[in-house]
């Protein structure tokens, strides 16, 4: 049986118009191009033979498209035809279908060069002038991208991930020493108001104590301060989500009451899991802890009252969240921002509690959803990445395969609130959190020339964030 | 001239040489000398290396002789310069190696202003409409169904089949394209070093060494050929069907395969308007001995006898490939990439996968195909094919046949005007079947070709001076496949003429002799050494008698053979449907399939046999 191949590779570079075509001075004038693809091998490379596989990514050529997806295939054949072959289908931004088709000649006297030069021709694929070849470009991938390219690699067909619904089911086995979480953050855009629900299940270490389901609700009005209540605790419910006291989060249903506050929401949507920490660190206990978002883009539908305001949601934007583990982090910092369209970016930065590793600086687990991708692939990514943590700004930062980002987030004092936390050990500590932070998030790639913006946002008031510290 | 205006006055040496051979005022030979430097700017480092040291020997000589410099003589002392090298044999080839270019550029220059008078004939035709790219706008990457190398008329023909029958071709050309406008305006002997691989100094190499000129553009030879057009021997055709297992030559099957080239080629006989006075010597001499002669058929439709076949017709009139069969190839959607040298044939367990082509400033581009059909010709296809790893089978390169051609002139006391009327004119082929010797009335431009006026200084002008008299014969024979084209990188060419076709060149003098003596010649050249000019029959015999194939001046101009197709494996590389053996997806269809001289002009038998297999091209088996 042979062993599916993924990875991913980049490879920027230009193009050029040729041909007949427009009188001179008309037209496209070329210019960068690159791509981004998931490559996808039905069997691991074969030194003697050939191997055929697909593509799946984006395409960006200034001129033709912007960043389009792209699909096609990729043949390797390093030592038969001493080749690897690209062909890439996208369609560019005034709706002409191209086709980019080029391999790598692979001289083994100069391998190095050979194999990560791509020349090709771009044709136009269909409509009445099909098969016009309207330019040529050549890419390169660049050796500092080698390492995102050799962790991207994943050999065995794919995994298939669990979706929302089954992450909604507790992931506690009984045993003692455990902290788990759910918990859903929205914002109103209606109104501003950001919105916080949080329940958690602590097994403390000492297995004579009893395991307490507890939680609070945490509404941040746009004019006056925030109000939280606690409700609980109680004894955990026996159903697969949590349950306690009333308070229910159910796959899709929320609902319960804390102090003044209640809450009747019914929660849909929310796009593939997003895995800021890998799926392989949720399904097996190989770090202190590690928190996922089931639904990273959902809508919340229902009422939320608060004293006698009641707030009508009707589908407003949010996210649900888990986490699993021994308990809270040395210090950390949390930021789930929304950028729209499905985008997300999410940032857990935490220094563990264990001994000696509690000097370290927080390492970010940073997840960014752009146009349907993941970025990045690799866990090994948070190297890459600091955050530099405490109030009112804390920031993250850092540059991984051809991406640089920069995030600072801003939380103003008179829109947090101060919670305590309580770990399975006893430990104590203080989480400033706010459904209604600032953050400024700025994407950049990086072309042969210089760094060129991806994407820039400025959530002013819709960002969700928090800072944990001890005691 | 200008490139060599810039580059600087020429070697005095040189101009003092020119002067001495032509007995040319100094201005003259400097002029002359000019050309040379321009022409020897396109040889291949040998051959001007070869003439540097010519050059610098009669400098030698000069100095050791008359106590000064070449550069420095007076005219007398010119003369006993010319006089002494001329005498002994060794200094004699000297002199005749360096009396070809010399004579090249000074005809050049002495035939310009009524070459330029003449060309009030407008163009017969425009230029082909052509999709042609030079290499530096082709893409890097791309694909097409079938990558021809090659324009010629293997080339041509093959493209043509194809794009007609819906594939995708491109073809690959290692020369550029040449119009009309150009041949009307540029001089002979630039077009010369232009049209011509090398310059036109192939030579292969052996005793006696054979010129072989090979054109290079696109089109291929059948831009400088003389236009002559002969169907296949039905002899030949017989030969390679029963001797060499090539079903497809059967002349009941290659019989109208023939007929429809000619319909392509429009050929017809020379009419008599411009049949031009070398070939009326040529009829009248074979009617006085009875033998058996008649006009050439050629493919010149609108022929106006311009005598400029071998360097571009400026009439469009010759009707090569590039302005039939590559128009309606490009017209069928074919492709053209020139001033692109294939580099070699992609292949990949066991199959073609394309080629890999070079441009002028050394980048690569890379064509992807399922088929390869090389029509590199004879001399180029052996050399590319063992670059690209094919080049396996022990007959690659061997058997080759080059169809030999010596010259002989006849001086005439009316006007000849040879250069008025088509360059290649008559057929006289009484000895064609019993002895392989084919005889035709060619007033090739002097210096390009087998003929050497004899002498040097006073007398060689003379003669020039006279050279409205002088009627041409050139004769080739059916030759046994005795040379070799060795080398990778660059084709290097042996010949080793057997004894019989030794004898049967000094015979085909003695038969074009007569010939000339017949129609009234009051002088016969030979090119036979001490014995360069006779005056009647028993000089003559006198003069076959002493000959010396060895040092016979020997050109050629239809190589063949070197990658023969045929039914046994062992013998021949090629098999009889055109597939290279040993991969699949490379076809050759250009002369060197050929299994033997076709014994006639074989650009018909070319194209012929490469329509017969671009039938095939495509079918995706091995070769059997």
């Amino acid at each position: 049986m042979a062993t599916p191949m993924r990875f991913t590779e980049a490879m920027e570079g230009s193009w050029h118009p040729i041909g007949p075509g427009p009188a001179p001075g008309d037209g496209v004038p070329g210019g960068p191009l690159g791509f981004e693809v998931a490559v996808e091998l039905p069997e691991p490379v074969r030194p003697l033979g050939t191997v055929h596989g697909t593509l799946v990514g984006t395409v960006h050529a200034r001129g033709l498209a912007v960043r389009a997806p792209a699909t096609g295939t990729i043949e390797i054949s390093p030592l038969e035809h001493r080749r690897v072959r690209y062909v890439l289908d996208f369609v560019g931004d005034d709706g002409t279908p191209f086709r980019f088709d080029g391999w790598k000649s692979i001289r083994w006297r100069r391998v190095a060069s050979t194999w990560t030069t791509l020349p090709g021709t771009i044709t136009v694929a269909g409509g009445a002038a099909a098969g016009t070849a309207i330019g040529t470009a050549t890419v390169w991938f660049a050796w500092r991208d080698a390492p995102s390219l050799v962790a991207s690699v994943r050999l065995g067909p794919p995994r298939r991930q669990p979706g929302p619904a089954a992450l909604a089911a507790r992931r506690w086995d009984g045993r003692p020493g455990r902290l788990e979480v759910w918990y859903d953050t929205f914002t109103d855009p209606a109104t501003g108001a950001g919105f916080w629900l949080h329940h958690e299940v602590v097994a403390p270490d000492d297995p004579g104590q009893p395991v307490q389901a507890h939680g609070w609700a945490a509404a941040f009005p746009p004019d006056g301060p925030p109000v939280w209540e606690r409700f609980g605790p109680g004894a955990p419910g026996e159903g697969p989500g949590f349950e306690a006291g009333g308070v229910v989060s159910g796959e899709t249903a929320r609902t319960g009451e804390a102090g003044e506050i209640t809450w009747d929401l019914e929660v849909a949507g929310g796009g593939p899991p997003l895995w800021t920490f890998p799926a392989a660190t949720w399904r097996r206990e190989v770090l202190p802890g590690a928190q996922i978002v089931p639904r990273p883009a959902a809508r919340y539908r229902g009422t939320v009252t608060v004293g006698d305001h009641p707030y009508r949601l009707d589908g407003v934007p949010g996210a649900t969240a888990r986490i699993y583990g021994h308990g809270n982090a040395e210090r950390w910092g949390w930021l789930h921002a929304d950028l729209g369209d499905g985008d997300v970016l999410e940032i857990v930065a935490a220094t563990p509690r264990r001994p000696g590793l509690d000097r370290l600086p927080p390492l970010p687990m940073v997840r960014l959803r752009l146009g349907g991708r993941d970025w990045p692939s690799s866990p090994w990514s948070a190297l890459a990445f600091h955050a530099r943590l405490g109030l009112p700004t804390w920031t993250v930062s850092g540059r991984w395969g051809r991406r640089r980002l920069q995030v600072t987030v801003t939380q103003p004092a008179d829109r947090c609130v101060r919670v305590g936390y309580r770990d399975p050990d006893g430990a104590t500590a203080t989480c400033t959190n706010t459904e209604r932070a600032r953050a400024r998030v700025l994407v950049e790639r990086r072309t042969p020339t210089a760094w060129a913006v991806e994407g820039e946002w400025d959530l002013d008031g819709t960002a969700h964030a928090e800072i944990g510290s001890r005691p | 001239m200008t490139a060599a205006a810039v580059r600087g006055a020429p070697s005095s040496a040189l101009a003092g040489l020119c002067a001495a051979l032509l007995d040319l005022p100094d201005d003259e030979a400097a002029a002359v000398a000019s050309g040379v430097e321009a022409l020897a700017g396109r040889l291949p480092v040998a051959a001007r290396l070869a003439l540097r040291a010519g050059v610098g020997a009669a400098g030698v000589a000069a100095v050791s002789l008359t106590g000064r410099r070449l550069a420095g003589l007076d005219p007398d002392r010119r003369a006993r310069l010319v006089a002494v090298l001329g005498s002994h044999p060794r200094t004699a080839d000297l002199v005749d190696l360096v009396k070809v270019p010399v004579l090249l550029a000074h005809g050049a220059r002495a035939a310009a202003p009524e070459l330029a008078a003449r060309l009030t004939v407008p163009p017969v035709r425009p230029d082909g409409d052509l999709d042609v790219t030079p290499s530096p706008w082709w893409p890097s990457r791309s694909v097409a169904d079938v990558v021809v190398v090659g324009s010629g008329a293997g080339g041509a023909v093959v493209a043509r089949a194809l794009a007609r029958a819906g594939a995708s071709v491109v073809v690959v050309e290692e020369g550029r394209r040449f119009g009309v406008e150009e041949f009307r305006t540029r001089g002979t002997l630039e077009r010369f070093g232009d049209l011509y691989r090398d310059g036109g100094a192939t030579v292969a190499l052996g005793r006696p060494p054979v010129i072989l000129p090979v054109g290079r553009g696109v089109g291929g030879t059948t831009l400088v050929n003389s236009g002559t057009c002969y169907r296949t021997p039905p002899g030949v055709l017989v030969r390679w069907r029963d001797e060499h297992g090539v079903d497809l030559a059967d002349p009941a099957r290659f019989g109208p395969v023939l007929d429809e080239i000619e319909a392509m080629l429009a050929v017809a006989p020379v009419p008599d308007a411009v049949m031009g006075g070398n070939g009326r010597t040529a009829l009248r001499g074979a009617a006085a001995l009875g033998w058996s002669a008649h006009p050439l058929v050629r493919n010149a439709p609108g022929c106006a006898g311009m005598c400029q076949c071998a360097v571009g017709c400026p009439t469009n009139a010759k009707f090569g490939v590039h302005l039939n069969a590559l128009p309606d190839a490009c017209r069928a959607g074919a492709r053209i990439v020139s001033e692109a040298r294939v580099e070699a044939v992609m292949h990949g367990g066991g199959r073609a996968t394309g080629v890999r082509l070079r441009r002028p400033d050394g980048s690569v581009a890379e064509i992807l195909a399922a088929s390869v059909v090389v029509a590199a010709g004879a001399t180029e296809t052996p050399p590319l094919l063992r670059r690209s790893g094919l080049g396996r089978h022990p007959s690659l390169g061997r058997h080759l046949a080059v169809h030999p051609a010596v010259s002989t002139a006849g001086w005439f006391e009316d006007p000849v005007d040879a250069t008025r009327g088509v360059l290649q004119s008559v057929g006289v082929d009484e000895l064609h079947r019993s002895a392989g010797i084919l005889i035709e009335a060619t007033a090739t431009p002097p210096g390009m070709g087998s003929m050497v006026l004899p002498g040097a200084g006073r007398a060689l002008a003379d003669q020039l001076d006279r050279s409205d008299h002088l009627a041409t014969l050139g004769a080739m024979i059916a030759d046994a496949p005795a040379g070799r084209v060795v080398g990778s990188r660059h084709a290097v060419l042996r010949y080793d003429l057997t004894p019989r076709d030794g004898q049967r060149l000094v015979a085909a003098i003695g038969a074009m002799g007569r010939v000339l003596l017949a129609a009234g010649a009051t002088a016969v050249v030979t090119g036979i050494r001490g014995h360069e000019t006779v005056a009647d029959e028993g000089a003559l015999e006198e003069a076959l008698a002493h000959a010396d194939p060895a040092r016979l001046h020997v050109a050629a101009f239809h190589p063949t053979g070197t990658a023969a197709m045929g039914g046994d494996p062992d013998r021949h590389p090629v098999d009889e449907a055109g597939r290279l053996r040993g991969v699949v997806g490379v076809w050759v269809a250009d002369a060197s399939v050929l299994p033997t001289c076709p014994e006639v002009n074989p650009q018909m038998t070319i194209m012929a046999l490469a329509a017969s297999i671009a039938t095939g091209v495509g079918d995706g088996g091995p070769a059997r």
